[in-house]
């Protein structure tokens, strides 16, 4: 940032707005909070109730033992590590060849990474379904988790390449006279210094997964159901089943949040890189 | 780079992306052709599906439901987003922590996001938001059952979700902005309101257009949040084209494949004409590196 702007007064007006306008676009979690720990009597009760019961946990229990809810937390889980690590793993390689490759071959990728990116999803993921029913892996985590590198891949690329970009070429070139080998001087010397740029382009891989809805909706059935297809279907169903539906989605959103304020750096690097430079 | 480098680097993922995003593609195209079913053979039918979709009269108001969230939801996130990066522009200490909390609503699943915000509306659950504008004066409000208030409750619930996206990436044009240009906008006696609209605004242009094309994308194909948020989506009117597609081609056991498909092509086909803009601008920047 800056220097001259940082001298500036503190803005007190601009300060209380924001904090006001970060309490409203929170208020649904907080409700949701505030509705799940309520005993069930309560939580629905209308006029709403704000105090005077005792809050309860009983329905993360009840999730916890009456429904597979551990066993779609893991599916979830696995999904989103498995489908991070292949998409980074044949995903950098793939940047750093588009970034050191600037002809119309390149430009061309590039263009149809940005085409598959906008597709609606239902023209990829009905054949895949088909597919992978005629290959017998229907419903299961990995065929998801592939699915699901795919569907990001275009994305992936597309951050990683713009923070190769950054990197001079006259390293590659230094790092190949003194004797290494193309993949030599990814591994040595690229990955390296692509650390962040790795980090950013992995935690936003890896959420994308923990939030896509719809992919697994169509690709699972019951034993690699995830969260998100849980909570669908438990919504037009009894009201204690509603109640945890809405545990299930704060125990979603708990790490979420965690990653907004660890990892912020990277999501603001991420956004803010892909869109300025692409 | 040797050109044998380049794909010995790039086929894993190529790989991956011809088998798993062309091929699927491929498959769409022909099957919207054709009247099929899963796991069977199709059989040709040229241009029925397409002749159906256009001339059903649910499609027509999935199209146009769908184009109007797009549309007001894209302007008010240009607005809203721009709004709340020139405040953030102005923060210093407390910058980390407020965007780390705005971003809470995006990094959010969609859904359970919806969710959540679903229960703010919800009599079931006390009805928060109805008893505020009751307190103010106003009657009841039918937010799933009625189209229009309906409607809103989506569009509030997209803006909720996409806001930190487009407020973020927004902010990183402004911190792009030169420093001389606003003062000496302030020199020649600009107001704050002028210097915005005749000095930054033209500034940023690029990053407003990219904005507007993200937002148009994901908006048009929005799916996720409309489970929870319309229940009745198809009897109130606010079906978009994607619930469409699924309603057609897999809800409940339903097989027009070949309808659905076809849906999806005249949406690529949309999708296509609105990012020819973009895709000269990355042949331009190829042309000139080379």
């Amino acid at each position: 940032m800056p220097k001259n702007r940082a001298r500036r007064r503190p803005p007190i007006i601009t300060g209380t707005l924001l904090g006001l306008f970060c309490l409203l676009t929170l208020s649904p979690i907080i409700w949701m909070t505030l509705s799940v720990t309520k005993p069930t009597n309560v939580a629905f009760a209308n006029p709403p109730v704000f105090g005077g019961y005792q809050p309860t946990l009983q329905a993360f229990v009840d999730l916890w033992e009456t429904t597979y809810f551990a066993d779609y937390l893991t599916n979830t889980l696995v999904v989103a590590v498995v489908s991070t690590v292949i998409a980074l793993v044949i995903g950098i390689p793939a940047a750093y060849a588009l970034s050191r490759f600037p002809n119309y071959v390149s430009a061309l990728l590039l263009v149809l990474a940005l085409i598959f990116r906008a597709l609606p999803r239902f023209a990829v993921v009905l054949p895949m379904y088909d597919i992978s029913r005629s290959l017998g892996i229907y419903d299961t985590t990995f065929a998801l988790a592939i699915a699901l590198v795919a569907i990001n891949q275009p994305f992936t690329i597309w951050l990683l390449r713009n923070f190769f970009a950054d990197i001079p070429r006259e390293l590659d070139e230094a790092a190949m006279l003194d004797g290494c080998t193309r993949i030599g001087v990814l591994r040595r010397v690229m990955i390296p210094l692509m650390g962040p740029g790795i980090i950013t382009a992995g935690i936003f891989v890896f959420l994308f997964a923990f939030q896509e809805y719809l992919t697994a909706l169509v690709l699972t059935d019951t034993s690699s159901k995830t969260v998100p297809v849980f909570i669908a279907t438990q919504l037009g169903q009894t009201l204690p089943m509603l109640q945890q539906s809405g545990a299930a989605a704060l125990l979603l959103t708990i790490p979420v949040i965690f990653i907004a304020l660890v990892a912020q750096k990277y999501l603001v690097a991420g956004l803010s890189d892909g869109a300025v430079k692409g | 780079m040797k050109r044998r480098e380049f794909w010995l680097l790039f086929a894993p993922s190529f790989l991956v992306m011809g088998g798993l995003l062309v091929i699927p593609l491929i498959r769409t195209i022909q099957w919207s052709v054709e009247n099929v079913r899963y796991g069977t053979p199709g059989t040709f039918v040229g241009f029925d599906n397409y002749v159906t979709a256009l001339t059903d009269p649910r499609f027509g108001r999935a199209v146009l439901f769908t184009v109007t969230v797009t549309v007001i939801t894209t302007a008010i996130l240009l607005v809203l987003g721009y709004v709340i990066a020139t405040g953030i522009d102005r923060l210093t200490k407390s910058r980390p922590i407020v965007l780390g909390l705005l971003l809470v609503s995006y990094v959010l699943p969609n859904l359970v996001g919806a969710v959540a915000f679903s229960w703010l509306f919800d009599d079931n659950f006390g009805g928060l938001v109805n008893r505020f504008i009751g307190l103010m004066g106003g009657g009841e409000v039918l937010w799933f059952t009625d189209q229009v208030p309906n409607a809103i409750l989506i569009i509030a619930n997209t803006v909720w979700h996409m806001l930190p996206f487009a407020m973020l990436i927004i902010l990183a044009g402004l911190q792009g902005v030169p420093l001389e240009l606003r003062e000496s906008a302030n020199i020649d006696g600009a107001s704050p309101l002028q210097t915005h609209i005749s000095v930054i605004i033209p500034t940023i242009r690029g990053v407003l257009g990219f904005v507007t094309l993200i937002s148009i994308m994901d908006v048009l194909r929005m799916f996720d949040n409309l489970i929870p948020l319309s229940p009745q989506a198809e009897a109130i009117g606010n079906e978009s084209i994607m619930l469409y597609v699924y309603s057609v081609a897999f809800a409940n056991g339903a097989q027009e494949l070949g309808l659905g498909s076809a849906i999806n092509v005249l949406t690529i086909i949309l999708i296509l004409i609105m990012l020819i803009p973009f895709i000269r601008g990355i042949f331009k920047e190829a042309k000139a590196l080379r």
